[in-house]
């Protein structure tokens, strides 16, 4: 087992490797000062993140897709993070959960250190054991992208322009 | 008609017309090389197993559940089923196609958003679902442009990799009623996410492929990088999930395990933007999964081609694979492209769309060398040849021209009547360099006509006395049978007269087996089985007269005689005996100078300093036989160091008959060689099977190249002492 700082290390590198940003956070007001510092408008936030945050707009919910597109920023949790290959693991059931990964321009994953498993096998196991989680599980590895038109490569498809994972200690 | 449904022969021609697409698609097949490369050298370090162990181990999960196909099947419904999916296995793409559309009518739905899934085109869904009223539209922006342009995949995970920029300006343009500068390509990917955004509004469907179908959870999971598949799982109420049966696992460390491999060996990379796993339908909607056979059952039942059905679709056959890059997925498939299209359109569409594109296939083996579950792509082509040779598929000049190859006296006498032509042309002035001067039509100038010298191999070794022994090597005061190859003996009799020769140097005499003629390889090449087992009976006979070991110059043959060989005697006992006696006791002439007639190490060091570079015969080089690495073997023979060649084991374009029946991708295979070769800036370049030499002198000779073009055996040879 590779230390938390080698691990630290690691996903970093295979973030950056995926266009993906970190920022290291000591706190949850840190990691909202982060999002604020981004943009004039309000992060959005995923219901999850807001049981941390406590402030931030949360998806509408009869409409939760239609009230998020194409916000500024927002910010939502993983469940763990993936060194091996710089992914954070998010756990999202309903299209509320998934608003905010799924259409904010500039997205923020805010992960605990200690949540940071070694290899894909680790969060592949940690999923066998949760079925629940897997109802919809998605292993995020930096902004969306595409090389569809002459295998230019562009960030920022579908989903976000932007992402940064913000590891907090 | 679309330039993607059009016959084979006006898609080979319309790929062919296209002058951007060969330089392009070279382009994107080097940098993939380097970055997959990378990786896998990365994942190999990481895990301390080899690509070959990680992807036999990946393979034989994927054996497990074809074996017990029914069991796995019924554990992923029953617990899909729990978590609220409807699961329906269907065997027909007509039944797939009513059953989307039955449920799309019920519900009042007329408009699906989907995300990328080959079963999907397979099937032709967009069209059958277009026939039945309701629309389909296409949400990976690479699928969407196709959609747009009414084209079909050209790459199985870079579908739209042969549309050029301006092109895509114009559709998109079309579509969107707006200007799109060609060279702003974030702009024009840009206006997917607005042009798409109101379809994942409105549609009451969404539809996604799989690649993986999770047995012990009931999950599906699927691999994209847009982001789009989670768009069009979110927002509408009703997910259809198509999918082949051969994508179920057993456990989520399968699917880790696969993901080791797909990423990796489709876009190079660690892994794609999102991998999303679903488990059952979400609280309020539905989720329905289709298990399409299509086929499936038959090809696993199939004993050949069944290991097919392990691929994961990641594309890799095609980026390593020398007539894709000439002609691209348009012409090298039908709607699977690459080398498992050539092989699988045969069990999901049928034997006429898949004969098409056969004879493109150069059969060098590099598709097998990168594929991520070790699908045995080679042997699998050459089982659909046969069975389209079998039902008529083959062209009235291949089969005449083998016909008339499978009988030694009349090819001989037709071979003698060449080489005096030949020598008639070269006496009035109508040769140059060793090629004729002929006026060829167009489209075959790219290569010269060797003139065919008067003597072949076998007279030239019986008009000379042997060579004197260089070294006491263990073969010794052996007699070694020399097998010439019916191609090398009269086209190219230097290398037959050379390999004896290097053969007595090691102390062995040589014997010419008597009426030896040709092993069976063109005909089994082109898939005229019943024409190359009576080659191979008459080779048999000709050298199962010896208890010799038997050395030939031409590691084709060796491939031939041990490979296929077993599978063309494969019903009949006795002659698979009597193959197999014979084929044990041969050696690729390499492998002989390096093992039982091994020469010192810097015998033949001529003091000087040649500039040599060494072109591997790439079916050799990709079954990695050791025999293989000749400019090895031929350092450390001379002391001297070959000039670095890029590609070493890439195709030469030769490729049997491939250069005859599609001359253009012959040629266009041989110009990369040859830039190669220019490239290393070498005098002399060797190599090491008879046709490669004919094939890439003829194409040298033809564009004016300065180097000289010859096999290992004429480079060596010619610095053996001069008897006295």
């Amino acid at each position: 087992m590779i230390t938390l700082g080698d691990r630290i290390a690691l996903f970093a590198d295979g973030l950056q490797a995926a266009q993906g940003d970190l920022v290291q956070c000591t706190s949850w007001d840190d990691v909202w000062e982060h999002a604020v510092g981004l943009s004039d408008e309000t992060p959005v936030v995923s219901p999850i993140a807001y049981e941390q945050l406590q402030r931030g707009e949360l998806p509408d919910d009869s409409e939760p897709l239609r009230s998020i597109a194409d916000r500024s920023v927002g910010i939502t949790v993983a469940t763990l993070a993936v060194a091996e290959t710089g992914s954070v693991l998010l756990i999202e059931p309903t299209p509320r959960d998934r608003a905010v990964s799924l259409l904010t321009r500039h997205l923020i994953v805010a992960v605990s250190e200690a949540d940071i498993v070694e290899e894909l096998a680790d969060g592949f196991r940690w999923l066998a054991q949760q079925p629940r989680a897997a109802a919809y599980a998605t292993f995020v590895t930096g902004p969306s992208r595409t090389a569809d038109i002459e295998r230019s490569l562009t960030i920022g498809v579908q989903g976000p322009c932007r992402m940064t994972v913000a590891v907090l200690a | 008609m679309s330039a993607s449904t059009a016959p084979f022969k006006t898609r080979y021609r319309r790929s062919l017309s296209d002058p951007d697409l060969k330089p392009r698609l070279l382009d994107f097949q080097r940098s993939w090389r380097e970055s997959r490369d990378a990786q896998v050298r990365r994942l190999e370090q990481r895990t301390e197993q080899s690509f070959d162990e990680l992807r036999r181990d990946f393979a034989a999960v994927k054996d497990s559940v074809l074996e017990r196909l029914d069991e796995y099947i019924a554990e992923f419904r029953s617990n899909a089923e729990a978590a609220g999916a409807t699961v329906v296995e269907l065997s027909t793409a007509q039944e797939a196609v009513d059953y989307i559309a039955g449920v799309c009518k019920s519900r009042g739905i007329d408009l699906v958003v989907k995300s990328k899934s080959m079963v999907s085109e397979e099937i032709e869904l967009n069209h059958e679902l277009e026939q039945r009223g309701i629309t389909a539209i296409e949400t990976d922006l690479g699928e969407w442009l196709l959609q747009l342009a009414e084209e079909r995949p050209s790459h199985l995970v870079m579908p739209a990799i042969h549309q050029k920029r301006q092109y895509v300006a114009e559709i998109l343009g079309e579509e969107l009623g707006r200007e799109f500068d060609p060279d702003d390509i974030p702009a024009m990917v840009a206006s997917a996410r607005d042009g798409l955004r109101r379809h994942y509004l409105s549609a009451g469907a969404g539809l996604t492929g799989a690649n993986a179908l999770v047995a012990e959870t009931g999950s599906i999971m699927v691999v994209t990088n847009e982001g789009n598949m989670r768009l069009a799982t979110s927002l509408p109420d009703v997910h259809f999930v198509t999918a082949g049966i051969e994508k179920l696992i057993p456990t989520w460390a399968d699917a880790e395990r696969q993901l080791q491999l797909l990423p990796r060996s489709a876009t190079a990379q660690t892994l794609s933007t999102y991998t999303t796993c679903i488990t059952g339908a979400q609280p309020g909607k539905e989720m329905h999964i289709i298990l399409l056979d299509n086929g499936r059952r038959a090809m696993r039942d199939s004993d050949v081609i069944g290991d097919a059905l392990r691929c994961i679709r990641c594309g890799a056959c095609a980026n390593v694979c020398p007539p894709y890059q000439i002609v691209g997925g348009h012409t090298f498939g039908h709607i699977y492209t690459g080398a498992i299209g050539l092989v699988n359109t045969t069990f999901h569409h049928s034997i006429e769309e898949a004969a098409g594109p056969q004879g493109l296939c150069v059969s060098c083996g590099a598709c097998q060398t990168v594929c991520p579950v070790d699908i045995p792509l080679p042997k699998q082509i050459l089982e659909v040849r046969h069975r389209a040779h079998e039902s008529g598929h083959a062209p009235l000049w291949e089969r005449v021209a083998l016909r008339l190859w499978a009988r030694p006296r009349l090819f001989h006498n037709l071979m003698g009547i060449a080489a005096a032509g030949s020598g008639l042309a070269r006496l009035v002035g109508l040769v140059h360099r060793d090629h004729l001067r002929l006026p060829l039509p167009g489209r075959l100038r790219w290569r010269s006509v060797p003139a065919l010298p008067l003597r072949s191999g076998q007279t030239l070794i019986k008009s000379r006395p042997p060579v004197n022994p260089l070294s006491e090597s263990p073969s010794a005061g052996r007699t070694v049978d020399l097998f010439a190859q019916c191609l090398a003996d009269r086209l190219l009799p230097s290398a037959v007269d050379s390999a004896a020769r290097l053969i007595e140097a090691g102390g062995a005499a040589v014997n010419l087996p008597q009426s030896q003629h040709c092993c069976g390889l063109p005909a089994f090449d082109a898939g005229d089985w019943a024409t190359a087992r009576r080659m191979a009976r008459q080779t048999i006979e000709t050298l199962e007269g010896s208890e010799h070991q038997i050395v030939t110059p031409a590691p084709s043959c060796v491939i031939s005689m041990q490979e296929h060989w077993p599978r063309l005697f494969s019903d009949d006992p006795e002659w698979l005996e009597r193959a197999a006696a014979v084929s044990e006791r041969v050696h690729d002439l390499a492998d002989w100078l390096d093992g039982p007639g091994r020469l010192p190490d810097a015998c033949l060091s001529n003091g000087g300093s040649n500039s040599w570079s060494a072109h591997r015969f790439c079916q050799a080089s990709n079954r990695n036989d050791a025999g293989a690495r000749i400019d090895q073997l031929v350092e450390r023979l001379t002391g001297e160091t070959a000039k670095p060649l890029e590609e070493p084991d890439v195709c030469c374009g030769f490729g049997g008959l491939t250069s005859l029946a599609a001359p253009e991708v012959g040629a266009g295979i041989l110009e990369r060689k040859l830039a190669c070769v220019a490239e290393s800036g070498c005098d002399k370049l060797i190599t090491n099977n008879p046709g490669c030499v004919i094939h890439l002198r003829a194409g040298a000779n033809a564009g004016g190249a300065s180097h000289q073009t010859l096999h290992y055996a004429d480079f060596l040879a010619a610095r053996l002492p001069k008897n006295l």
